[in-house]
């Protein structure tokens, strides 16, 4: 296996991880997790794809962008779980949607 | 120089309703008086923009990327509609003052009206396809707007959305006709496509012709998308003149003749354009008969009168359409203006059946309309007479004879109903209750001017096929010069066929008394029109079919995330297998 190999491998267990997280999990506190699971596999499918186009230092612009979007988005996600525990006693997404289709 | 009065015609209107925005409701008098001084300024620049006609880019602005260059080109076309919208606009207001005295929300009517008017010129004077279509949008907007503008009567409501839905519609297949020239020339200029639209495959162009036509139809409220129009006469009066009236339906049929030459080729296209026409100016004036409503008469005529302009672009007479798409906006913008000083002098009663015998009480709104009317029917010597007969006349020679015996009768049924308005609203014994007051100050210069111009407008006729054939390099214009064209119309056959026609039409409703037969034999007909011979049910079926369909996808929206998601990485999984697939 060559470096690119390992990187690309890395990349599907992280989004891997992240997406099967999404898919099962109910608890919003373990879907803000997932999600930066999934998020830290795109940034190592970047960093993979800048060394191999050879424009690192354009994939290192942009990572350093998602991360302080994606910090924001954990930020916001928590606090927005911890005002949902306390106004409904419950961190189940089913339990909190209320469409119904 | 031109550029300054370029940007002076599109900005003006902008600013100035930015300006009655910022003054606020508290303030009428001074929303009503900058609403006038920026109007006027604009129409004045519009004019004085008219001789300085040619066919280069004289305002380009290099957005670039996507967007290609934002370009202004003053050609014929484009000024003199953009002097239409202007002048037009500036009346409209002007009779605002005195309709709208008292209402409330005066700075969103206002700053509505010339946010209309600016993206009207923009819209008339842009060489740049992608920009036409923003401008066409933003009229779309405001129209919406201003048909709601009642906003607490749902009717009111309901007309804008229609209205919107389907304009929004026919905008569509215009913003696919943008992308695709860009595809294929590589920018969005319309003077690249008329020049080039030879290299695009064959049924590229098929699609944008059609698509166009399709933009067009839905602007112009032309048949099948005509239901729309009626519909939005739950506006203010000067709105309808203005918008419904006088500029933004003519949109439709300004962009049939712009892209006339590159369309004219394509198989099937001049016969569907003309088929359109024929349909819209025949259906809708019958219609126009059996109404009752004052507006909604003027509105049908409306379609009616568009219908012409199209059918005269279908039989390849750009000019004479254009001719008449500015003799139509005068007179029919009087028509609405003065129908909306009856309207306001009897305390907001539209139907005609309760009206009867006004004439007496407004005398100056009556004569003004009855100007209106004569031009519509195509009396001589007034200007709907000459570019109308100018039409005929081409369908006569260039266009299938079966279109010209349609476009006929319309005509006459077009005598018909006007004289029937005509009657029931300013003749006949007074119905309605109470007393009418006068117009206006504001309310008779505004159609005073307008009766003039329906008067007198025909005596521009060679100097505006002029600016056409100068300024058009693509549409290969051979107008004869003014004085051999008018001559040209007093001797054509077609002219005498259409005045025994028209006083055809005019005798039958003389007649109506001992032609109680034929009415009863064509009962059947009446009813279809007043059932819109059912293009209205058809519309209906369509919302409820939408309806009914998104009430059963429901079910797809569960508001869970791990459903969404499945559908998020079922979806990846495609596309990776249509890649690999592919590969």
């Amino acid at each position: 296996m060559n470096d690119l190999e390992i990187l690309i491998a890395g990349v599907v267990a992280l989004m891997g991880v992240g997406l099967y997280g999404l898919l099962f999990t109910r608890n919003l506190i373990k879907v803000v997790v997932a999600l930066q699971i999934l998020v830290k596999g795109v940034l190592v499918a970047m960093t993979a794809a800048g060394e191999a186009s050879g424009q690192l230092n354009l994939s290192q612009t942009l990572i350093m962008t998602v991360i302080v979007a994606d910090t924001i988005v954990a930020v916001v996600g928590l606090a927005f779980a911890v005002q949902v525990k306390r106004l409904f006693g419950t961190l189940d997404l089913q339990a909190l949607s209320n469409l119904r289709g | 120089m031109t550029d300054w009065l370029i940007g002076l015609t599109i900005g003006l209107p902008w600013l100035g309703a930015l300006a009655v925005w910022l003054v606020g409701d508290k303030r009428e008098r001074e929303q009503h008086t900058l609403a006038v001084i920026f109007a006027v300024a604009a129409g004045l620049a519009a004019l004085a923009l008219i001789p300085s006609y040619g066919d280069a880019v004289e305002l380009r602005f290099e957005v670039g990327g996507f967007f290609g260059d934002f370009t202004f080109v003053p050609d014929g076309l484009g000024v003199y509609l953009a002097a239409i919208a202007n002048v037009i606009g500036a009346l409209a207001v002007i009779f605002s003052v005195d309709y709208m005295d008292g209402e409330n929300a005066l700075g969103r009517y206002y700053a509505m009206i010339l946010l209309f008017i600016g993206a009207m010129s923009g819209l008339a004077l842009t060489g740049s396809i992608l920009l036409l279509f923003i401008f066409w949008e933003i009229t779309a907007l405001c129209s919406y707007a201003l048909i709601s503008f009642y906003n607490d009567d749902p009717k009111a409501v309901e007309g804008g959305i229609k209205a919107l839905i389907v304009t929004q519609l026919g905008g569509v297949g215009m913003l696919i006709g943008a992308l695709l020239v860009r595809a294929y020339l590589g920018d969005y200029q319309i003077s690249t496509f008329l020049s080039r639209y030879g290299e695009l495959p064959e049924n590229t162009l098929t699609i944008m012709a059609f698509g166009f036509l399709a933009a067009a139809a839905a602007k112009s409220a032309q048949v099948p998308f005509h239901t729309w129009l009626p519909g939005a006469m739950e506006a203010p009066s000067p709105v309808s003149a203005l918008i419904h009236a006088a500029t933004m339906v003519n949109a439709g049929v300004y962009l049939l003749a712009r892209f006339y030459p590159a369309f004219e080729e394509v198989s099937g296209w001049t016969t569907a354009v003309t088929i359109v026409g024929l349909v819209s100016a025949f259906l809708a004036a019958l219609m126009a008969l059996v109404s009752d409503d004052l507006k909604r008469v003027l509105a049908y005529s409306t379609i009616s009168q568009l219908g012409y302009m199209v059918y005269a672009v279908g039989v390849g007479s750009v000019f004479a359409s254009q001719f008449h798409l500015f003799s139509h906006s005068i007179f029919k913008a009087l028509l609405f203006l003065s129908a909306g000083a009856v309207i306001h002098g009897i305390g907001g009663e539209r139907d005609m059946k309760k009206m009867g015998g006004l004439g007496r009480q407004m005398p100056f709104t009556r004569n003004v309309f009855i100007v209106g009317a004569l031009a519509l029917m195509g009396i001589p010597i007034l200007n709907g007479f000459w570019s109308k007969e100018l039409i005929l006349e081409h369908g006569l020679e260039d266009g299938p004879a079966w279109a010209y015996a349609g476009m006929l009768i319309g005509a006459g049924i077009t005598a018909l109903y006007s004289f029937r308005m005509v009657w029931l609203v300013f003749f006949d014994v007074p119905r309605g209750e109470g007393h009418a007051h006068q117009a206006g100050q504001m309310m008779r210069i505004a159609t005073g001017i307008l009766a003039f111009g329906a008067l007198t407008t025909w005596l521009l006729v060679g100097s505006f096929g002029e600016m056409l054939e100068e300024s058009l390099p693509f549409h290969g214009l051979h107008v004869h010069a003014g004085t051999t064209l008018i001559e040209d119309i007093i001797t054509a056959q077609a002219t005498l066929i259409a005045l025994g026609v028209v006083a055809l039409g005019l005798l039958t409703w003389w007649l109506r008394g001992s032609l109680g037969w034929l009415a009863n034999g064509l009962r059947f007909v009446g009813t279809a029109a007043s059932h819109d011979f059912g293009f209205e049910w058809l519309n209906r079926q369509i919302v409820n079919i939408t309806k009914s369909s998104a009430e059963s996808l429901r079910a797809t929206q569960t508001g869970h995330l791990n459903w969404n998601v499945l559908g998020i990485v079922g979806g990846l999984v495609v596309v990776l297998a249509i890649l690999a697939l592919g590969a």
